[in-house]
């Protein structure tokens, strides 16, 4: 357990005997100082906040009309009375389930074929890094030009070779334009899944594959009996952190779609997005991430205790 | 024995590289357009689908340098990003430092809370952060998009850094401390020169992620003088009017930088991804 770590002395007790006293004597003040500069900011930018947006959540502020009246539960009493609230919650939801399933195929499928081990494997690890490195809103905006329903690629490609007719409106029919944001949230995700994995695989012991082929397992059977339980921490921890990143994604839905059409890919983020620098209602766009607050903390709590292990092992 | 059993191995391998293949052709498809779209004529880029560009043009990045401001916005998200970088690596590492070698009350308290304030997502702090630099008088600031931008960063290369620094021996600096050395001498002396790895990991990992945000960028500065690339960008398609050839040549300039960086430190990013550096 990572407090057991955390609590050994730093210094042995065996090297300083007498002079330990003394050696952790200033360690409190400067203990303090050092932490002093990371803590208000943390405390500053992260904590009052949070606490302010606990706050507004029960006043009816809007931008630039004060600070707002105190409505005790409105706010939430108006959320919870939308007809669409469940839809949009079983909605963020559900995408984010089917783009971190989606990412771990893919990315189980990637990183098993890389570790087949051949040249110019670091190369492609490279290059299939490039999702993940490059700025969110240029693949976005690369990707919205290429749906696109007038002079989008993907028309002008389908069109030319004849599997469409005419041109079709990607983004803009309920159907496709989920397909698309989930495509797009897959796409920009996947590849760090498989490079984890990849990494993952690479300290199992190739002794075990050995002995399980001795034994008579195939491929199947090894995978499901030696790679998977191998992953088992890393997958932990990268689809738990994924599912709290994707289930909060702000940018792609906004830049993709930016909610529509008519709310079919509406995600609650963006919900918030909307409500507060759209419509400027502050008090409802505080009070609707607070509502999601019981599901992001289960995430939360379950990733930070995997991680701690990891970090800590 | 399954049918995957009776694939020989050649196969298996032929089998691996196509959908290898494949996947890669998914990443380099959209990437290849926006950089060859860059080199073509408005007329072009409507009317036909050109795999290479018929009459390459540099137009584009000429349009995109003189007439929409690009190097400003450049200015600005180099200025915040080397800032947040500095400020952010420089705090981050006291903080590690005491946190991990340190022994005082609230440590053990302060040290678990570093991972769940870096977990806490950015849609949950949008509106009060956003009335926070409001109030401090930072809107169209490089301040105030250096606090923003801190604020995440802060909690995640602290943390960072003591999984860092927990790696490292502590054997040196016992000798140095029990040689007389202060604390302060024996981090500036013995710990920061060997953390040098993975304080440079940290520094990619902020400038990387500063240079790439869009949300809080967005809603911090619209103003035209503080504006960073990413919201200058994304402007662009946000209005009605498109302009693809500017746009994408706007958009290779943007990303040049990041992929430079990229290219110079894969070691310590593919490093740094065992941390769980993510966000995607």
């Amino acid at each position: 357990m990572s407090q057991q770590t955390l609590s050994q002395p730093v210094i042995s007790p065996r090297a300083v005997p007498k002079k330990g006293r003394s050696l952790f004597a200033g360690d409190v003040i400067l203990g303090w100082l050092l932490v002093a500069p990371a803590l208000i900011v943390v405390l500053g930018m992260v904590g009052y906040p949070f606490l302010e947006a606990i706050r507004i959540s029960f006043t009816d502020r809007m931008i630039g009309r004060g600070p707002g009246r105190w409505v005790g539960l409105a706010n939430y009493e108006y959320i919870l009375g939308w007809p669409d609230f469940s839809e949009m919650v079983v909605r963020t939801v559900v995408f984010a389930i089917i783009a971190v399933i989606l990412k771990t195929i893919v990315g189980l499928i990637l990183a098993t074929a890389l570790n087949q081990g051949f040249r110019g494997r670091n190369f492609l690890r490279g290059v299939f890094m490039l999702p993940w490195i490059l700025p969110t809103y240029i693949i976005v905006l690369v990707w919205r030009w290429i749906f696109d329903g007038q002079t989008g690629l993907l028309n002008q490609i389908l069109v030319s070779w004849g599997v469409l007719g005419e041109n079709y409106p990607f983004l803009a029919r309920p159907g496709s334009a989920i397909t698309m944001l989930i495509f797009v949230l897959v796409w920009k995700g996947y590849p760090f899944y498989a490079l984890t994995f990849l990494a993952g695989m690479q300290t199992i012991s190739s002794e075990l594959y050995d002995a399980a082929k001795v034994d008579g397992a195939g491929r199947i059977g090894r995978f499901i009996y030696i790679t998977l339980p191998g992953l088992r921490q890393v997958m932990g921890v990268v689809i738990l952190l994924s599912t709290i990143w994707t289930m909060n994604s702000l940018e792609i839905p906004l830049l993709l779609t930016g909610g529509g059409p008519s709310n079919a890919t509406e995600v609650f983020p963006l919900l918030t997005y909307n409500l507060a620098m759209q419509n400027f209602r502050l008090g409802e766009g505080a009070a609707l991430p607070i509502m999601m607050l019981p599901l992001i903390a289960l995430l939360v709590v379950a990733v930070a205790s995997y991680m701690d292990k990891e970090a800590t092992q | 024995m399954t049918i995957l059993d009776r694939i020989p191995e050649s196969l298996f391998r032929v089998l691996s590289i196509v959908v290898i293949a494949v996947l890669l052709l998914m990443i380099i498809f959209p990437l290849y357009f926006m950089a060859t779209t860059a080199f073509k004529f408005e007329g072009e880029i409507y009317s036909e689908l050109t795999w290479i560009p018929r009459e390459p043009t540099l137009s584009n990045f000429r349009d995109v340098i003189f007439s929409f401001d690009i190097p400003i916005y450049l200015r600005n998200t180099l200025i915040v990003a080397f800032s947040t970088t500095l400020i952010v690596v420089t705090i981050s590492m006291l903080a590690a430092y005491a946190l991990t070698r340190l022994r005082f009350p609230g440590r053990a308290l302060m040290a678990r809370g570093v991972l769940f304030v870096y977990l806490i997502p950015g849609s949950l702090l949008l509106i009060p952060m956003y009335l926070t630099i409001v109030r401090l008088g930072l809107k169209d600031t490089y301040p105030g998009l250096i606090v923003a931008n801190m604020s995440f960063s802060v909690p995640f290369c602290t943390w960072l850094m003591m999984g860092y620094l927990r790696s490292i021996s502590v054997e040196i600096e016992e000798a140095s401390l029990i040689d007389g050395c202060t604390r302060l001498r024996s981090l500036w002396h013995i710990v920061i020169p060997l953390s040098v790895p993975g304080l440079i990991t940290a520094a990619i990992f902020i400038f990387n992620g500063v240079w790439n945000e869009f949300i809080f960028a967005l809603i911090i500065a619209q103003d035209k003088s503080h504006r960073m690339i990413s919201v200058g960008l994304s402007n662009f398609y946000r209005s009605d009017y498109y302009m693809m050839g500017p746009m994408m040549a706007g958009a290779l300039i943007a990303m040049t930088p990041v992929v430079i960086l990229y290219i110079f430190s894969q070691r310590y990013v593919v490093s740094g991804l065992a941390a769980g550096a993510v966000k995607g």
